[in-house]
């Protein structure tokens, strides 16, 4: 993956001319994958009802996982290690909602928990993040939790937002640089593209990464938070998981170009394909994002390929998704290549040690599981307050170290132009 | 002392609040080598360079997700809308994002959003609107009107400094129009603290911003008539000086609620109802309301005219009021 970020061909000419002949720009979208599914979902008629209907070849035999350029096999056990707590936390989940113990619904990131723990894997302490919905493994991996998400869909007093809100809606300035995703795709993209705006003022090219889906996309402000970052050049790592479903509306009724990571030509920044299914190949995108980013080289775009497994949320079982699509997926669930990858093709870890590792998480997110249920519900009144940030409530100091000024002499005080104005 | 505008008073009061803080920055459209649409940020990029004034693509949600974001590493942002009618572009920004951060997750957004506002200038529907009570709906956001050049700058001064994300509406009719003497040295106006602009016996109006100057200009002809007008200018509409409202009413125990932004679910509502919980024994007639029509605003002068409250409104009902 040397050249994954210099396929950006929007540049001056090297003798810094500007060229006026007309003439045909060229782009590239390097394209990781080691296998390019080739089919399509279309609306059919089916005797009274509409329907969704899969086209293509649906029985391609499942592609290997991509050797990483820069993870250790510790790294690649940790990464795992993390996949299995996300995946299991979301099944201790199901059971609670099942349990009744869950208030309103429970989202899955079944088939993407590659794309939400290798990426949040690849930053570094002092960068910062923000999840979607679905992912909840990234949490894991900066250091929440299972029992914070837990509490959060069970409305309890310990949780993060103490009870004011659910699911992954939380957020750590502190310690672990998380913004608080909220219900409206799209507007975290701004949002952390100006919190590398307020960092690189106080000195610091950090990365910050978040994620938005093949449907969220569609939002005008995804497109102005990428184009801010662009201009900017603030090092946003943004993925876009590509899940095709948008609850119910498959990614052809949702854009038209071929693949989303195109769109990063109109943006003027680099964008990537890579199969989000392979822990691998989203470490490996999203580890040289970070380093474009801490080099203050911009904005990255990277489109992981991948399916969602599950209904938009637990009420949905999915079943306007075409059968043969959840039977192609399955055979690149995640977990599954991942861990063939480290016992069987690499042998880094004996069956043994698997098994071991597979206790483990179990055990943990059972620990956590207790730790939530036994978490008491808030009180009514604990509805009021903080609404305000009120005296001695927060100290707001920069986070990386007071902004160096530089001002000019060259102005005493502000202009004093009673020039042309709009509307006086 | 020196005699400053409406529009130089909160130049003066951004361009302090950068030279005694470095994470004070200001982002926008237009604002660094133009200086801005009305020239407030004026001279801002040749003293303090383009890292801190950040010229912005057309985007309000980007303007206002970047300002957040900055906010959160300890930055105290101070976004500018060219005409704050666009500031309903991003309303889900701040209504969703900003406004609720604090009481969801704890994270304090300390960044101004600022522009211009009001009518009577002859602005047509998207450059004259009161986007006021959008704002005071949304719990979690501060919602500042000052109506002197005194005032702007010290609020101004006070936004910047709180820990909370402030909505500071600057009416654009008074940018040039009125002019008193400013301290050039660093004061605040607290916010959640109403003034009486001028004290009178017989009845109350309250309002903010250009319609006290409005208000003021009524009391002084029905001075003449002998009717001694008190008018409280209650800077901020978010936090409203409830403590404020009630006193005036005790003193004079006859109101007129009179703001310019659209009727239905206006502050007068607001005020009426918070006078009927707080102050109802006090009353000595019916509340009344001086408002923008339910409408947008027309362009036509004619039309503009007639929409928003004048001198004459103001008159008719506080003779009607007094006689009740």
């Amino acid at each position: 993956m040397n050249s994954l970020m210099s396929n950006h061909k929007n540049k001056p000419s090297p003798n810094g001319k500007r060229q006026h002949k007309s003439s045909t720009r060229t782009y590239s979208i390097p394209d990781y994958r080691l296998e390019v599914p080739d089919y399509i979902v279309r609306q059919v008629r089916s005797g009274d009802e509409f329907r969704y209907e899969v086209e293509g070849d649906l029985n391609t035999p499942v592609p290997p996982i991509r050797d990483s350029n820069y993870l250790s096999k510790q790294q690649c056990i940790e990464i795992y290690r993390y996949m299995l707590l996300n995946r299991r936390m979301e099944t201790a989940l199901e059971n609670l909602y099942k349990q009744g113990k869950v208030v309103g619904g429970v989202y899955f990131g079944l088939g993407q928990e590659a794309c939400s723990c290798a990426s949040a894997y690849a930053l570094d302490k002092d960068d910062w993040f923000a999840p979607m919905i679905r992912n909840q493994g990234s949490l894991l991996v900066r250091g929440f939790r299972a029992s914070d998400t837990m509490m959060q869909y069970m409305a309890k007093a310990g949780s993060p937002t103490k009870g004011r809100d659910g699911t992954s809606h939380f957020g750590d300035i502190e310690k672990r640089n998380m913004v608080s995703p909220i219900s409206m795709l799209g507007d975290l993209i701004p949002v952390l593209s100006g919190v590398a705006l307020g960092a690189r003022l106080q000195g610091r090219n950090i990365a910050v990464m978040t994620y938005i889906g093949d449907g969220g996309q569609s939002t005008g402000v995804t497109y102005e938070g990428i184009n801010f970052a662009a201009v900017q050049n603030l090092g946003l790592v943004l993925f876009i998981e590509s899940n095709l479903w948008a609850y119910s509306t498959p990614s052809e009724m949702q854009y038209r170009v071929k693949d989303l990571a195109e769109r990063a030509i109109g943006y003027g920044i680099p964008g990537v394909i890579i199969d989000g299914t392979d822990a691998c190949q989203v470490y490996d995108a999203a580890r040289e994002a970070v380093e474009r980013a801490h080099g203050g080289e911009g904005p990255t775009l990277i489109e992981a390929k991948m399916m969602r497994m599950k209904g938009h949320a637990i009420h949905d079982a999915a079943d306007y998704v075409p059968k043969p699509l959840f039977d192609y997926w399955k055979k690149r669930d995640p977990i599954t290549r991942f861990e063939n990858y480290l016992v069987r093709e690499k042998k880094w870890l004996s069956a043994k040690e698997n098994a071991d590792l597979i206790a483990e998480v179990e055990r943990v997110i059972e620990e956590e599981r207790e730790i939530a249920v036994n978490s008491p519900m808030p009180t009514p009144e604990s509805a009021e307050g903080g609404v305000y940030c009120e005296d001695g409530c927060h100290v707001i100091k920069p986070k990386y170290g007071l902004p160096k000024v530089r001002t000019t002499k060259s102005s005493a005080g502000p202009k004093q132009t009673e020039a042309a104005v709009h509307l006086k | 002392m020196p005699q400053l505008t409406y529009l130089e008073a909160i130049r003066q009061g951004i361009w302090e609040e950068m030279e005694k803080d470095p994470t004070v920055f200001c982002l926008g459209e237009d604002i660094g080598i133009y200086g801005g649409a009305f020239k407030v940020t004026d001279g801002f990029i040749d003293r303090f360079g383009p890292e801190r004034v950040v010229d912005t693509p057309i985007a309000e949600s980007a303007i206002v997700g970047a300002a957040f974001g900055a906010s959160l590493t300890g930055m105290r942002p101070v976004a500018e809308f060219q005409f704050m009618d666009f500031i309903a572009c991003a309303m889900n920004q701040i209504s969703n994002m900003v406004a609720k951060t604090h009481y969801l997750w704890g994270a304090p957004a300390p960044l101004v959003l600022r522009g211009p506002s009001g009518g009577y200038v002859h602005g047509g529907p998207f450059h004259s609107q009161n986007p006021e009570m959008w704002f005071v709906h949304n719990p979690g956001l501060k919602v500042i009107c000052p109506a002197t050049p005194y005032d702007a700058k010290g609020l101004m001064k006070a936004a910047i400094r709180d820990n909370n994300p402030c909505i500071f509406l600057e009416h654009k009719y008074l940018y040039r129009r009125i002019k008193e003497e400013v301290p050039p040295d660093d004061y605040i106006v607290p916010l959640g603290k109403a003034r009486i602009a001028r004290a009178g016996r017989d009845l109350s109006i309250i309002t903010y911003a250009a319609l006290v100057h409005t208000a003021l200009e009524a009391a002084g002809a029905l001075s003449k008539e002998g009717i001694e007008i008190e008018i409280l200018d209650l800077r901020t509409l978010a936090p409203l000086d409830q403590e404020a409202i009630v006193q005036t009413v005790r003193k004079t125990s006859k109101v007129i609620v009179l703001h310019e932004h659209s009727r239905t679910g206006g502050i007068a509502g607001e005020i009426a109802a918070i006078i009927n919980e707080r102050a109802f024994d006090d009353l000595d007639g019916p509340i009344l309301r001086i408002t923008g029509l339910d409408s947008a605003v027309p362009f036509s002068p004619p039309q503009e005219h007639h929409y928003l409250p004048q001198v004459a409104d103001v008159i008719e009902q506080a003779r009607k009021l007094k006689s009740y």
